[in-house]
């Protein structure tokens, strides 16, 4: 019924949206047609010829239908007019169809069709070299993993951005010093890090890899101070053990800063970002971060932000209106009247703003002279405000007059300074899925909450149109400038008012939602942050007692659980560790990181079968991750196969070698396999990616033990009881170097430590004794080996050395009975071999007993 | 000394293999079934054959494939050398043959061999070879001897074994009758194809395997843990 009753309005919408679906000759006429209308209304007696002008322009007959009455009167002045008109047509044409490629780029990448995407580009960068397009099909060769075809055609660029690209691609193909020189120059010290905190991140990461561990932690901070949100560098700062407390980092006097950069931000983009990280950064050219591809990956929605040109936008809200074509209708709700009056008045949310402008002009109002003056701000604010609703280019006249081309150039601006993109273009991306959504009919946040409040306001069906159509009003402002003016901006001072008002309301009530959720996501962050923070430091029960704090849903998350299982993983505590790793695999199956933690878990509780169903689960899960291969290398290393281990250890090292404990795990291997030399070097490897990585410390002590170079694994075992100051075992092992260098009061003092730290290890009260046995005092190493039975009492080792002290002591009977009982423990063979000879010779005299033996 | 001794113990073995051939011929088993506190120890070992044909040289010994074999050329005995160098082992053991020197009247080199053989040289259980009478026939060994010393200048037989058409692993302990005797502490390992089967002159040997004990997760300590308990906290991974 609408299509019959108001044809003009139909054939309006539909003939602009037909144009970017498929660019037939005709339709491409039409639009270079559309374009002189106004132009050549104020000269062209069209209004004359027309027996109802304000009709036929309201309502504004189809281009195709429109141009045959108006070539007999002047055909030869249109035709030459159309020829001059053609050339600034053909550019038009040409930026029409930059932005639909740009656009289709941008919704295959959403759509991960990334091969596709990658075609397009390269299409649309042939067709037009611009340096944006560039970096656009950068990204697109980032997407579709190929950093190493973005490095090439963005080496040497300049701009800040491409800068940053070129960075990400030098860093993914390991190129760390371009990458570096790129970030920041050696000869230009001034220049500044690309794209913000982002580009401080990876500048840290490129310093962390090369082992510039204090530049890297600047970087790290540097990045926080400018978005204290990034989760990123606050963890690789824990990392490297110089996160300052998440209590000062995550702060009210954080929230607060947030919010006044959120404030200072227009409060009409703040209403359509409510829910977008970009807004939360905090500065301008920090959002230029989301061009980098993580930032991407983090915010799928909107991975359109680095849109160069946005009008590109409106025609995929166009192309959507036409694709449904029922949904027509509803935009045509309006009967001609209201469009008439829609005409009129601007839409509403840039009228408040306009409203300066109209005060300040509305002294000569019928004057067409003022219009022409008023337009070009009016339509500025309609692309800041409104931002994607209306697209000045697409629709913008080829044939301006000198103002309005003015205000194209200051809209095209600050895209060109790269000041603004990509909220531009956020916000349009935004739009664009917003409007998707209200034309199948699902209300969007965004437009459905404007939509309402506006409706709420006027209590007029039009507001909608106002919303929807803006490039309708647009043009039809451009036609009805010289008529209507007075009235539009007359009525438009009084909208604004109304409406300020009501927006200052609304304001203030999102500023205290923004207030609560920034302090609520704080709040969080500085939970994990602790949590984490502490468990890098070690200090494991207090980020245990962190991590408790969690809400519930959070901490049932596998991040969360991972970690709670590494903590007591650090803590030697493998029981309660396997509890929460298992929970952790339950909960979130496809969670790999730490799950090479886990696997050592189960490798240290002997759970052979179960060790192995982890392994293959993770292998199906993703066959390229490190974290399966370790766990597969440990289920061999559990069963003694050293060699099919250390190929799978070596597996994980190739996928990612920068996982510091797949080098650890080479190295154990190879010291498994009594390959000291590879051995080393693999824990040297494993602490050149992270020198706080007190594993492979450990290693080396342990190497250099066996090899009997005690000051050697005196120092290392040092080093990584200073990294880990908790765990018993460590001091176990550095009481064990000390007695080697027969420092035997400091080594007994180290064991008398780690007993106490944990009482349930019984290892330090093993090598206690046997301290004590070198030192002669047997009847205190009876008593401590008496505690260990407490603690395990079926160790043949135990008895073993027992017996051997009953023996120095000449209580025979019992030296026989201790061996006995420790035969009866089956022990490996090394071992069977010397207990027996023990026991046969109980009954020599000393002299003819081979200690050494024992 | 105690090699002298043990070496004596092992060279008094195949006299009592000889006395029940029937019972003591090996015949070889499909799989190579070894107890998981042993493990492989020859890899670092110089390995020599006494010949060879073109081909089928000593590498074939050691390539883990059991397709390929070594073929001797040459007048019986047939030998293989392996010779371990432990030269870390070496260098490091002097400083414990001085602390022992000290405590036991020893003097020079004799302590060192002492110790090397009893402490830093793991020992030498099993011996597994891998031949295949189907395959081989009257190249496939019958009667093997098995000698050990600290060079080719004085090795002694420790052991001899007759096989019996094997086909598969052939297991041979090197273990004595006295249990304490389990090990043999050498420097040098040959094994001797004495006799092939049918009167056979040139030899195939697929594959040889040398088994010792593991050394002690734990550096140092005189026992292995047994117990879970114990084994859970004996090392960081």
């Amino acid at each position: 019924q609408h299509i019959t009753s108001n044809q003009g309005s139909q054939t309006i919408q539909t003939t602009p949206g037909r144009a970017p679906r498929s660019l037939t000759p005709t339709q491409r006429c039409f639009r270079i047609r559309l374009v002189p209308i106004p132009h050549r209304s104020k000269i062209a007696p069209r209004k004359a010829s027309n027996p109802n002008p304000p009709v036929a322009i309201q309502t504004r007959p189809p281009p195709a239908s429109l141009s045959p009455p108006l070539l007999p009167p002047s055909a030869r002045a249109a035709r030459r007019r159309r020829r001059r008109l053609l050339l600034a047509g053909a550019a038009r044409e040409r930026r029409a169809m930059e932005t639909l490629m740009v656009d289709r780029v941008h919704s295959s990448l959403r759509l991960f069709m990334n091969r596709n995407a990658v075609f397009l580009c390269e299409r649309l960068c042939a067709q037009f070299p611009a340096e944006t397009n560039v970096q656009l099909l950068a990204t697109c060769y980032l997407h579709n993993n190929q950093p190493y075809a973005s490095y090439h055609i963005l080496k040497g660029k300049k701009l800040p951005e491409s800068r940053y690209l070129f960075a990400i691609s030098c860093f993914r193909m390991n190129l760390l010093r371009e990458a570096e020189e790129t970030l920041c120059p050696v000869n230009e010290p001034n220049v500044e890090v690309p794209s913000g905190a982002t580009g401080h991140y990876l500048l840290g990461l490129i310093y962390r890899y090369t082992g510039r561990v204090a530049a890297a932690a600047e970087q790290f901070t540097q990045a926080l101070t400018l978005d204290p949100l990034l989760w990123a560098a606050y963890e690789e700062l824990c990392i490297l053990g110089v996160a300052e407390d998440a209590n000062e980092c995550f702060t009210e006097a954080t929230a607060l800063r947030l919010q006044q950069e959120q404030t200072s931000t227009s409060n009409l983009e703040k209403s359509n970002f409510v829910n977008e990280n970009r807004v939360l950064s905090p500065n301008v050219s920090a959002s230029l971060v989301d061009i980098s591809p993580k930032h991407i990956k983090q915010l799928p929605a909107n991975n359109t932000a680095e849109v160069p040109g946005y009008p590109h936008l409106r025609a995929t809200a166009l192309h959507v209106q036409n694709t449904v074509p029922s949904n027509v209708g509803q935009f045509d709700s309006p009967s001609p009247t209201v469009t008439q009056t829609s005409g009129i008045v601007p839409p509403p949310l840039f009228r408040n703003l306009h409203a300066y402008q109209n005060t300040t002009s509305g002294d000569a109002p019928a004057k067409p002279k003022v219009n022409a003056v008023n337009q070009p701000p009016r339509r500025k604010y309609l692309d800041e405000a409104r931002l994607k609703k209306v697209t000045g280019r697409l629709f913008n006249p080829s044939g301006d007059s000198v103002p309005r081309r003015s205000a194209r150039l200051s809209r095209d601006t600050p895209i060109n300074s790269n000041s603004n993109i990509s909220q531009f273009g956020g916000n349009g991306s935004d739009h664009s899925s917003g409007k998707l959504r209200v034309n199948s009919s699902t209300p969007s946040k965004l437009c459905s909450t404007a939509i309402r409040s506006v409706q709420v306001r006027k209590g007029k069906p039009r507001a909608t149109e106002n919303f929807d159509e803006g490039s309708r009003y647009e043009a039809v402002d451009e036609m009805w400038t010289d008529n209507i003016a007075a009235t539009s901006s007359s009525l438009s001072i009084a909208e604004g008012r109304y409406f300020e008002q009501d927006k200052a309301e609304r304001t203030l009530s999102q500023d205290s939602k923004m207030a609560t959720g920034i302090k609520e996501l704080l709040g969080l962050l500085r939970t994990l942050g602790e949590g984490y923070r502490l468990s890098c430091l070690f200090k494991c029960q207090e980020a245990l007692e962190i991590y408790r704090k969690l809400p519930e849903p959070q901490f049932n998350t596998g991040w969360v659980l991972c970690q709670v299982g590494k903590a007591y993983f650090e803590l030697v505590d493998y029981l309660e560790a396997d509890h929460f790793f298992e929970f952790a695999h339950r909960l979130s199956p496809c969670t790999l990181e730490g799950m090479d933690i886990y696997s050592t878990v189960l490798y240290h509780l002997n759970e052979e079968m179960r060790l192995s169903y982890l392994a293959q689960e993770l292998i199906s899960v993703d066959r390229l991750s490190p974290q399966a291969w370790c766990a597969v290398g440990n289920c061999f290393a559990l069963r003694k196969d050293h060699e099919t281990a250390l190929k799978n250890f070596q597996r994980a090292v190739q996928l990612d070698s920068r996982v510091a404990y797949a080098h650890t795990l080479c190295g154990h291997e190879y010291s498994a396999l009594e390959d000291y030399e590879n051995s080393v070097k693999f824990y040297r490897c494993a602490l050149q990616v992270d020198e706080r990585h007190y594993n492979a410390w450990y290693g080396l002590g342990v190497v250099y033990l066996r090899q009997e170079k005690f000051e050697f694994a005196e120092h290392h075992f040092r080093r990584a009881f200073q990294i880990n100051p908790r765990s018993s075992v460590l001091m176990c092992y550095l009481g064990m170097a000390l007695h080697a260098l027969k420092r035997d009061e400091d080594a007994l003092e180290m064991m008398e430590k780690a007993i106490f730290s944990d009482k349930k290890n019984p290892l330090p009260k093993y090598q206690k004794a046997l301290i004590l046995v070198g030192l002669q005092k047997y009847q205190e190493a009876l008593d401590e080996l008496e505690r260990l039975r407490e603690i395990a009492p079926h160790e043949s080792s135990m008895y073993a050395l027992m017996g051997k002290i009953y023996k120095q002591l000449n209580i025979l009977d019992k030296a026989v009975f201790c061996f006995g009982v420790a035969l009866d423990l089956k022990p490996p063979a090394a071992d069977l071999a010397i207990i027996k000879s023990a026991m046969e010779k109980v009954h020599l005299p000393d002299e003819l007993m081979e200690d050494d033996d024992l | 000394m105690e090699s002298d001794g043990e070496e004596e113990a092992a060279a008094a073995t195949p006299g009592t293999a000889g006395a029940a051939p029937a019972a003591g011929r090996l015949k070889g088993c499909p799989e190579l079934s070894v107890e998981g506190d042993m493990r492989e120890m020859a890899k670092t070992a110089a390995w020599s054959v006494s010949s060879c044909k073109p081909g089928n040289g000593v590498a074939s010994l050691r390539d883990d494939s059991l397709d390929t074999y070594w073929q001797s050329d040459g007048a019986q005995p047939h030998l293989v050398n392996i010779q371990f160098q432990k030269k870390v082992q070496l260098q490091v053991s002097r400083r414990a043959a001085a602390a022992a020197s000290a405590r036991f009247g020893l003097d020079g080199w004799r302590v060192i061999f002492f110790f090397l053989l009893n402490l830093l040289f793991g020992g030498i259980q099993l011996v597994v070879l891998y031949v295949d009478f189907k395959l081989d026939e009257s190249y496939t060994p019958s009667k093997i001897s098995i000698r050990a010393g600290d060079g080719f200048h004085n090795l002694k037989e420790i052991k001899t074994v007759d096989l019996l058409k094997p086909v598969g692993w052939v297991h041979i302990s090197l273990s004595g009758t006295d249990p304490r005797e389990t090990f043999i502490h050498t420097f040098m390992l040959q094994i001797a194809v004495l006799a092939n089967h049918l009167n056979g002159r040139d030899t195939h040997v697929r594959q040889i395997k040398i088994y010792g004990p593991r050394p002690n997760p734990v550096p140092h300590q005189p026992f292995h843990f047994t117990s879970r308990e114990c084994i859970m906290y004996s090392t960081i991974r």
